[in-house]
């Protein structure tokens, strides 16, 4: 188990770059995506050439938080359950200098979190979040997600989901987010490149990124702790926006609609606004 | 920054003081969510900030303006945010969050009438346990200050912001509706006559230092790094070992709740905060607090006209309760009645507890929306002193 926290030559570079190697072995379940996220992440983080002095990891509560917090080797604030945006609002208002990754997941952002995500879209706040989209509730043990697809079995819808999934790069783009993309956790580098355009981009970048549970969504959804099943289903579930625009409403049901949907960076947002009101009302 | 202090003599609410209180400590962080008795804090926030290059946040909730000025803190603005009945319920989420990572903030309750939405614009005293016990979890214990007047509200608001950096934790300002609404004299001194704590600093290199002071649990003034000042902090909801790093080990659980209890239960020498009038020859004593303790005082004189010896006695920390000094009180006197605004008896509670069997604890209770009247309380005190 503690071989990777033992051994610097067995790191990969970026993680021996970038991440506090006491942290190490991580806590993600065998087979499980976020490694993938994390690995797009440091990439364009390296691109960048950002550093721990300028830029802070930020977290919410669930496997897209937990299992990442505390592994950056900068600063690591993780905020309650759900309140990942408002924590991520006092941070960012108080350094504008500093640039805040922040790591979501459907539960934080999308159900106890959805107020706050709809506000910092709406003030679009210059922040680059990630949200890790497993269609479940991971931490707690596999129970129904807002993402959670129309039908599934999980352990709090024994009898099948009767809910519809929440679209959530649909909601940040009617609220106001600059930059709005979907990736799957295969997707590493198109995940980089949006990971990167978010962080260059002033207003808020929304990344989801679809991923794969073995261990919850994979179990009681798909019925398979397979990874590899699970990332099929996947793909099998997704679409281009190329291609979706070929398909019909309903054939686009229970799809997954994949791309860059939208990139404005003309749009300002609080963060510039605030900077400017100041010049004009600070007296002293 | 500027100091955004404007020395002088003002006509205002006990609402305003505490902003020009807060501007004064130091604050450049403020969100909040409105909500009466407490907007006029806010109005003055928004107006005041801008022109010391503080910012003005109003959030989209209670739960968020909290969380919002948790984490300006811990990105190295001093701040506040404020509420009232319900909206302090929501605001008790965020306040576990600042008290298990110590981060430094003040959160203000401008206390109404309740349960629930209550009487919006009318007075109450129902808060006195919320805000000591409401947040989830124990293990942790909390300072609160209240004020009974306009110049209190400017003052205590300034030793709230000393008190959180000092003890690195989030401090209650715990006022009411008739301190808010009072508009009565404010004296704002010179700059130079303000006692204010800054945010204190590492002295040691990153990898020495321990942002959570685990194994020296009664240290105060304890510094605080914030972001981006290359100590690498580790905030979260999860208990925390002395680096930040989340754990489940009893023995961790056990080192970190007796840090968040200690450093202020092993230091109340340095909290402890209280009034008494007329209590050298007293054989009864008056106990109220807040904006209550006005018509409180005014009974107490009226009985010394009548030649009672009654005294009076404020706890103007409220949290810690000030035990020593109530059992000093209860020592001296047969009786103590304690006047508060609400029916269920809180302060009256925490009297009786303190004052061991020394004194008979009667409570005068009132459901609020109107402070008591020094006439009441004289009839009570006058029907007890028998």
């Amino acid at each position: 188990m503690s071989a990777l926290g033992e051994n610097k030559e067995k790191l990969h570079p970026l993680v021996a770059k970038y991440l506090r190697r006491e942290r190490m072995p991580h806590m993600a379940c065998p087979g499980c995506g976020i490694g993938q996220v994390v690995h797009a992440t440091l990439l364009a983080i390296d691109d960048l050439g950002l550093t721990p002095k300028d830029t802070v990891w930020v977290q919410g509560v669930g496997c897209s938080s937990r299992i990442t917090y505390s592994t950056w080797i900068g600063d690591n604030i993780d905020a309650h359950h759900g309140r990942i945006f408002a924590v991520a609002t006092g941070l960012k208002m108080a350094r504008p200098d500093m640039n805040f990754i922040l790591f979501t997941g459907d539960g934080d952002c999308g159900a106890i979190g959805g107020n706050h995500f709809i506000h910092a879209c709406r003030r679009n706040l210059d922040v680059t979040a990630i949200l890790f989209n497993n269609g479940i509730y991971g931490m707690t043990g596999g129970q129904v997600a807002p993402t959670s697809p129309l039908g599934a079995t999980t352990t709090t819808t024994p009898y099948g989901n009767i809910e519809d999934p929440f679209d959530m790069c649909q909601m940040a783009i009617a609220a106001g987010a600059s930059y709005v993309a979907r990736w799957r956790s295969t997707d590493v580098k198109s995940i980089a490149n949006s990971i990167k355009k978010g962080i260059q981009t002033k207003g808020l970048a929304f990344i989801e990124v679809l991923l794969q549970c073995p261990t919850n969504f994979g179990r009681y959804v798909l019925k398979t702790s397979n990874p590899q099943e699970v990332i099929k289903w996947i793909k099998e579930h997704t679409v281009t926006q190329q291609k979706a625009k070929e398909l019909s409403p309903p054939e686009l049901v229970g799809k997954y609609v994949i791309g860059e949907f939208i990139h404005r960076p003309e749009r300002t947002g609080i963060v510039a606004r605030y900077q400017e009101f100041l010049k004009k009302y600070m007296k002293e | 920054m500027a100091s955004g202090v404007k020395p002088g003599r003002y006509f205002v609410q006990g609402d305003e003081a505490i902003a020009e209180g807060a501007i004064a400590a130091g604050c450049r962080f403020f969100a909040g969510y409105p909500i009466t008795p407490s907007s006029e804090t806010s109005e003055a926030m928004a107006r005041r900030l801008p022109e010391v290059g503080g910012i003005c946040l109003q959030m989209e909730d209670e739960l968020a303006s909290i969380h919002a000025v948790g984490a300006a803190s811990v990105g190295g603005l001093k701040a506040m945010t404020i509420s009232s009945g319900p909206g302090i319920s929501l605001k008790l989420e965020g306040l576990g969050w600042g008290i298990k990572n110590e981060i430094p903030y003040v959160v203000v309750d401008v206390q109404r009438a309740g349960p629930s939405n209550g009487v919006a614009t009318r007075v109450g005293q129902g808060d006195f346990y919320t805000v000591r016990y409401g947040s989830a979890g124990g293990n942790s214990a909390l300072i609160a200050l209240s004020p009974k007047s306009t110049q209190e509200a400017f003052d205590l608001t300034i030793e709230c912001f000393n008190l959180a950096e000092i003890f690195r934790c989030p401090v209650f300002l715990l006022t009411d509706e008739t301190v808010g609404h009072t508009r009565e004299l404010l004296v704002i001194p010179e700059e130079s006559e303000l006692k204010i704590v800054p945010r204190r600093k590492p002295t040691v290199p990153p990898e020495e230092f321990l942002m959570y002071p685990l194994d020296n649990p009664t240290v105060i003034n304890y510094p605080f790094p914030n972001i981006g000042e290359g100590y690498g902090i580790c905030v979260s909801p999860y208990t925390h070992t002395s680096k930040g790093y989340a754990s489940t080990a009893q023995e961790i659980q056990e080192k970190m709740a007796k840090r968040l209890v200690l450093k202020v239960t092993a230091n109340l020498d340095k909290l402890v905060r209280v009034e008494r009038q007329k209590m050298e020859d007293a054989e009864f004593a008056v106990i109220a607090y807040g904006g209550n303790a006005r018509p409180a005082m005014a009974a107490v004189e009226m009985a010394r006209e009548k030649g009672l010896k009654v005294g009076f006695f404020r706890p103007i920390i409220v949290w810690p309760f000030p035990d020593e000094e109530v059992l000093k009180v209860a020592e001296k006197v047969k009786k103590i009645l304690v006047c508060e605004l609400n029916i269920d008896g809180q302060l009256s509670r925490e009297v009786a507890r303190a004052a061991k069997g020394q004194a008979e604890v009667y409570h005068l209770g009132s459901g609020g929306v109107e402070p008591h009247l020094p006439a009441q309380i004289f009839n009570e005190i006058r029907r007890l002193y028998s």
